[in-house]
């Protein structure tokens, strides 16, 4: 039904935004991983759980030498080395699987921040828009462990205009002079390797830069308030020297270099939000159980039993979200011949195919976390806010993860501005609803269109709420796909959770419809959604209490 | 030399069990299963071995198709092939060990290196049961293993302390959990396994029916545990276990 033409000739529903239009078809969800890639999850879950849960204290502290030893470790097991083609001395797994055992590896904030950025940003650049002769240099290193990487993008001034960039790059006779500040660089006390976008006379450029050129230096830790594990410091650039062909991709072209490698970093930044929040829940629902008051746990309390239901609904919906993302993601990466000379253009492609889903899975992956963690100390009362307890720490480190990799403000306003530029929006007026949902989503959109047209992106709360009703909307039809698809116990506890979360969402739903509908003079348009009463709320707490927290993996 | 190993597929350790509501087994719907953990030790033991001299580790499992997933972490981790003995029959120890007798007879291993139990039913019967039956030396419990000149040292640990036998190999050694800590299988292993052999034989290929001796009529659930009570003193908890009847006087 949807006017997008499709080169790869997928089915419509792995295409990028083909669930604006109500395309279901294909969705991808953890439950189709097979053995082999379950035990890899396992294996990751497991070396989270006995390496690096034993020493949260020490790796806040900042221990010399730890988190380094940790990340090789993971690095000798394979876990860096997931998604690189085999060509370039990587496993070749999927992106949805790599994403998985980058989620169970992310129980901690500080020790997925650090892995997560060297297996990610600060490596897929590389693979992606990398010389042959680039990615025989660095790789190797990256993907062993033996050298740490970083990303390095932001700069005092620059943060989510992350195009001001102020940066220089000269071409001198024997390479690039780079000279300028780069802030909040992860990862840059243990880096070999920083990914660092420049401005030379074309535009912004990548180049890899390493720690030991001339005219690099690494400044003092910040003082964060959270994540003190990783490592988040200045990276200043004084004249460094990097030689010509560590220029990576097309001089001038460095933003679709940032832009592409944050597309799936967000993507995967969905998951290192959801290890967290499946830490969180874990405690929360361990506490509940032992805590008494009133002569009772508190977790046969109602008002504790909502909270981890809600909390185990909202992870359901953003890991559905997450892994179907991963399966649109698969479709269009396997259409790419890493051989092929013009590689660099379909991947660039291929990770532009996902951007809507990427950004809005950060943002709903982030808030989930945000909510398992601020619901996990509830539950917790006064004991939660000491350090004796692990949820201090939990909430602590979730916080960051709304601001980095694009705040979630610049990814609301990104989907709806992307969705108005490629004409989407315009497409979806005589799309046919689905559900009623669906419907409601496709009455706001034409309505803000009907009287704003393309203006609507100077309006950033039509924006935003347009952006979260695609959000919740996508939500919403991931679990209850992936619900239906699933048998056994764990489908009985996925429909129990689409439902729960059906219902909050249309919550939502019908408060942003309201307000699009009310600021495009169509105040009287129905937008109230049908609601199940919470009737699931005892079951999906009941299970979440048996597991001890969130029950599939 | 050829190692032996045969692995059980086993419910998650950790996983909490439920029995299925007429009695008669456990609800596996839900339960994620894995290698026996002494398995998995003597595979990490077979394959520590292999890694320091020239050694083909055999690993061997019996029942459903399913068992293949433990199979396959076996080679994950490290052995060489593996061998699945197709069977839906129950089995009691003195079965499976019949049938690795057969199987032992026709790989002839050098060395057995099994679990000393399977920790779904405890029975700690098969090694000591397989040994007798082929008529070899068995070293149970260990917690050191030692490939001398065509003999095998065990140390275990027993109440009196640290016991260490000898035997000529072929013989049949089962692990106690302190042997060796088994490693995290890399992600290479595993797709490496992916391509390793698993040769199948049905059962009856193999030339032996077992008859289960052992039959299950019922399973039930132990009653749930009664809430405690805190007491505040000595003399109090003397008084409260007299109450019940635990200490006299
Ligand atoms: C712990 C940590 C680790 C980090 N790691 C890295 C790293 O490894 N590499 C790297 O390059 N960067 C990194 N960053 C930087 C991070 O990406 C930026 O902080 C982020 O992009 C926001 O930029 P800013 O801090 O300058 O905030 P600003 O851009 O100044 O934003 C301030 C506020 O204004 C809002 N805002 C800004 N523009 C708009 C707009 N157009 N419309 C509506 N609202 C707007 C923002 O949402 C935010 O709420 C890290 C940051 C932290 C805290």
């Amino acid at each position: 039904m949807s006017a997008m033409p499709d080169p790869t000739g997928a089915t419509q529903g792995l295409r990028g935004g083909a669930f604006l239009f109500g395309e279901t078809e294909d969705l991808f969800s953890p439950e189709q991983f097979d053995a082999d890639s379950r035990l890899m999850v396992e294996t990751a879950y497991s070396f989270c759980k006995k390496e690096v849960l034993p020493v949260l204290d020490r790796l806040d502290a900042q221990e010399d030498g730890l988190m380094e030893s940790l990340v090789r470790k993971a690095c000798e097991l394979g876990f860096a080395a997931c998604e690189a083609p085999e060509r370039c001395g990587g496993l070749g797994l999927t992106k949805s699987l790599a994403t998985r055992i980058l989620e169970a590896l992310s129980l901690n904030g500080s020790f997925s921040t650090t892995f997560g950025v060297h297996a990610g940003i600060a490596q897929s650049p590389i693979v992606l828009f990398g010389s042959d002769a680039l990615r025989e240099k660095y790789l190797p290193h990256l993907l062993s462990g033996e050298w740490m990487g970083a990303y390095a993008l932001s700069e005092p001034n620059s943060g989510s205009d992350a195009l001001s960039l102020q940066t220089k790059a000269e071409r001198t006779a024997d390479g690039y002079r780079l000279t300028g500040t780069k802030m909040w660089i992860s990862n840059a006390k243990w880096a070999q390797t920083f990914i660092v976008f420049a401005r030379t006379n074309e535009g912004v450029t990548a180049f890899v830069v390493e720690r030991s050129f001339p005219g690099v230096t690494v400044g003092p830790e910040e003082h964060k308030m959270g994540l003190k594990g990783s490592s988040t410091a200045r990276l200043e650039l004084e004249g460094a020297l990097v030689p010509e062909e560590n220029l990576l991709y097309v001089e001038g072209e460095g933003h679709r270099v940032a832009f592409n490698a944050l597309n799936l970093g967000r993507f995967k930044l969905a998951a290192m939000a959801l290890g967290p929040a499946r830490a969180a829940l874990h405690h929360a629902a361990q506490y509940a159980k032992q805590r008494k008051q009133f002569g009772r746990p508190i977790s046969e309390f109602g008002l504790i039993r909502e909270k981890l239901a809600r909390c185990a609904a909202m992870f359901y919906a953003a890991e559905s979200m997450l892994y179907r993302t991963g399966g649109i993601v698969d479709h269009a990466f396997q259409q790419v011949d890493d051989a092929a000379p013009d590689r660099a253009e379909k991947y660039r492609r291929a990770a532009e195919e996902c951007a809507i889903e990427a950004s809005i899975g950060k943002v709903f992956a982030t808030e989930t976390l945000a909510l398992c963690a601020d619901e996990a100390l509830q539950i917790h009362g006064g004991y939660g806010f000491t350090e004796e307890f692990p949820v201090a720490r939990i909430y602590r480190d979730a916080r960051v993860t709304r601001i980095y990799e694009g705040t979630n403000e610049i990814n609301r306003i990104f989907v709806a501005t992307r969705l108005t530029k490629k004409g989407v929006f315009q497409q979806l007026l005589d799309c046919e609803a689905t559900d009623e949902c669906h419907d409601l989503f496709l009455r706001s959109v034409r309505a803000a269109w009907e009287t704003m047209g393309e203006n609507l992106i100077s309006d950033q709360q039509i924006c935003a709420r347009l952006s979260d009703m695609a959000m919740n909307l996508y939500a919403v039809q991931s679990a209850a796909v992936r619900a239906t698809q699933a048998t056994g116990p764990q489908g009985e506890f996925g429909r129990a959770c689409a439902a729960l979360w059906r219902e909050q969402a249309g919550v939502a739903l019908a408060a942003a419809a309201a307000e699009v509908f009310g600021r495009c003079g169509k105040a009287g348009e129905p937008v109230s959604l049908s609601s199940s009463g919470g009737k699931d709320v005892d079951a999906i707490a009941t299970a979440v209490l048996e597991s001890d927290g969130y029950p599939i993996l | 030399m050829k190692i032996l190993v045969p692995v059980k597929r086993v419910p998650d350790p950790y996983a909490k069990v439920s029995v299925l509501p007429d009695g008669s087994g456990l609800d596996t719907t839900a339960i994620k299963f894995e290698i026996n953990p002494f398995d998995e030790i003597a595979v990490e033991e077979a394959v520590r071995i292999s890694e320091q001299r020239e050694a083909e580790v055999v690993v061997v499992s019996i029942g459903k198709p399913e068992c293949e997933e433990q199979l396959r972490k076996a080679l994950a981790i490290g052995a060489h092939r593996g061998i699945l003995v197709e069977t839906e029959a129950n089995l009691d120890s003195l079965g499976v060990a019949k049938i690795l007798k057969k199987v032992f007879e026709k790989e002839s291993p050098d060395l057995v290196i099994m679990g000393k139990q399977a920790i779904d039913d405890d029975a700690n019967q098969a090694g000591q049961m397989l040994a007798a039956l082929l008529d070899l030396p068995q070293m149970t419990f260990a917690a050191k293993v030692e490939l001398l000149d065509g003999k095998a040292r065990v140390t275990r640990e027993t109440d009196a302390g640290q016991e260490t036998l000898e035997a000529p190999m072929p013989c049949i050694i089962t692990t106690d959990l302190r042997l060796n800590e088994p490693r995290y299988v890399a992600l290479p292993g595993i797709i490496k396994a992916r391509s390793k052999p698993i040769e199948k034989i049905p059962l009856a290929d193999l030339g032996v029916e077992p008859e289960c001796r052992v039959h299950t009529l019922k399973l039930r659930p132990p009653a749930p545990r009664q809430a405690g009570r805190r007491v505040e003193s000595v003399d109090e908890l003397i008084a409260a276990l007299k109450e019940k009847g635990v200490l006299n006087g």
